[in-house]
């Protein structure tokens, strides 16, 4: 069973799609119900110890799991197919860009350009644009990538952005609440709490902009604590 | 209402609405009045929130536009000084594998398992099908080979025993002939087995010698130099006396290919 379930979860992992308690009893455990726990944790250990990859439980109430390279970086070049290495480009600027702006960045369900209306007020609503400089997409428009333009290497970055990577755990979408049109927010996701750090990533960002990274004394100091 | 103007870091706008807020909620007297009130909370806070963030992100300021910048620097962006159309920004050109420069560095900064793929890829579900008919036609073909088979067995073992038999016969002939040419001579058994050209040929004379000796047609005897010699026998009545006496020496003889050169 256990190394059934090796097969299957490196196989799940393919697509970076978190992999779900439930599939793995439906597809591998099955009859051993009782013995769930045992045959994980022998399986985490097969593959810490066979592929240097560590199993995570990144929700404890839903159990989601993701596997994570546990080795440290070889000089060698990274093997990837399609698209992934851009793909992880892509991720690791937006990575950046939230953290670099305090974690979050909103951004809304339209173009950068809205309307901004709120109508529970009994005033006459007004209009605006939210400038919001700095957020996600006004960002990414300086990079020559449009939400609403098809991309030349990435395609529907919008789709890209907002499912994939938030399927994949690495972004997460939070609304807030009381907009109108509604109005989300970026952050980091689960898997980007793993597979990085902030410190990698102030790393980036510094090795980018030619400076040292503690140029940014509060991105720094908080890259530092995070134990 | 006036988000945009409260979010500004400089202005008590938001305090201001708080202020009022509070003013209003002493006239309140209604159910739906109260409920646009917590919902002015609500949104009040949030503003509140996204204020302090910002408060904290002013401390050490990040210019995303010099980063931006900076990003097409890296993938390599080519910034010239002619202008071709005043349409785009001037001469300002991102080459074609920009994001691979950048998916050469990324990589780098992620602990990502690499994904898993089968070497030869897997199997597909086809073959069983024919197989099973090969196997079907393989097993009655051989059912037939082995119907042939024993027939052919049997004629080739009996001609093998008619040859053997032959063969014991003519080197009886031959001995007979060479006794009643000279019967006084001793025929050595060496001389008599012996083919100078061939060992196999050989072993096979002694071995049919050996059945000429069994059957009583021959005998071997010592003479003075303890070297054996061979002379045919004649098989009569009175010889079955002897045959139960003395005819049941054994002789091991053993020769191997140096001592036959």
């Amino acid at each position: 069973q256990v190394s059934e379930l090796v097969q299957f979860l490196l196989v799940k992992d393919q697509k970076k799609i978190p992999i779900k308690r439930a599939d793995m009893l439906k597809n591998i455990i099955r009859e051993y119900r009782d013995a769930y726990s045992e045959i994980v944790n022998r399986a985490g250990r097969t593959l810490q110890e066979v592929f240097g990859l560590q199993l995570v439980e990144i929700d404890t109430k839903r159990h989601i799991y993701i596997l994570v390279n546990n080795l440290p970086h070889s000089e060698g070049q990274y093997l990837c197919r399609g698209k992934e290495k851009e793909k992880m480009g892509l991720l690791l600027v937006i990575l950046s860009f939230i953290f670099m702006k305090g974690n979050s960045v909103k951004d809304s369900e339209s173009s950068a350009k809205i309307r901004f209306v709120v109508p529970h007020f009994p005033f006459a609503p007004h209009s605006l644009t939210p400038p919001f400089p700095g957020a996600l997409w006004e960002f990414l428009h300086l990079l020559r990538v449009y939400p609403g333009k098809q991309h030349g290497v990435f395609g529907d970055v919008r789709k890209l952005v907002t499912e994939e990577f938030v399927r994949q755990k690495y972004l997460e979408t939070t609304h807030i609440p009381l907009t109108d049109p509604p109005e989300f927010k970026y952050q980091w996701g689960p898997r980007a709490e793993k597979e990085t750090s902030k410190k990698d990533v102030l790393n980036f960002v510094a090795k980018i902009q030619g400076k040292d990274p503690t140029f940014w004394a509060s991105q720094y100091s908080e890259a530092e604590a995070v134990p | 209402e006036n988000r945009e103007s409260m979010l500004n870091s400089k202005s008590n706008r938001l305090t201001e609405a708080l202020e009022e807020a509070n003013r209003l909620f002493d006239g309140v007297c209604r159910a739906r009045e109260a409920a646009l009130d917590a919902q002015f909370l609500v949104i009040a806070s949030n503003i509140g929130k996204e204020k302090a963030n910002e408060l904290h992100s002013e401390m050490s300021a990040f210019d995303s536009t010099a980063f931006a910048e900076d990003l097409l620097t890296f993938m390599g962006i080519n910034r010239t000084e002619e202008t071709d159309d005043s349409e785009d920004v001037p001469g300002v050109f991102l080459p074609s594998d920009a994001w691979q420069t950048m998916g050469e560095e990324a990589p780098k900064y992620f602990r990502r398992a690499p994904t898993f793929h089968y070497m030869m890829g897997s199997f597909k579900s086809e073959p069983p099908v024919p197989k099973q008919r090969i196997e079907r036609q393989k097993k009655a073909s051989r059912g037939k080979a082995e119907q042939a088979m024993p027939a052919q067995l049997k004629k080739m073992e009996e001609s093998h025993q008619e040859a053997t038999e032959k063969e014991v016969e003519r080197i009886l002939r031959i001995l007979q002939t060479h006794f009643e040419n000279d019967p006084n001579t001793p025929i050595s058994f060496f001389d008599f087995v012996i083919d100078p050209n061939s060992f196999a040929r050989t072993v096979e004379n002694m071995f049919h010698v050996s059945f000429l000796i069994k059957d009583g047609l021959a005998k071997i005897k010592l003479d003075e130099d303890e070297l054996p010699i061979i002379e045919p026998l004649k098989p009569s009545g009175g010889g079955e006396e002897d045959s139960r006496a003395g005819a049941r020496n054994q002789v091991v003889v053993s020769l191997d290919q140096k001592e036959w050169q």
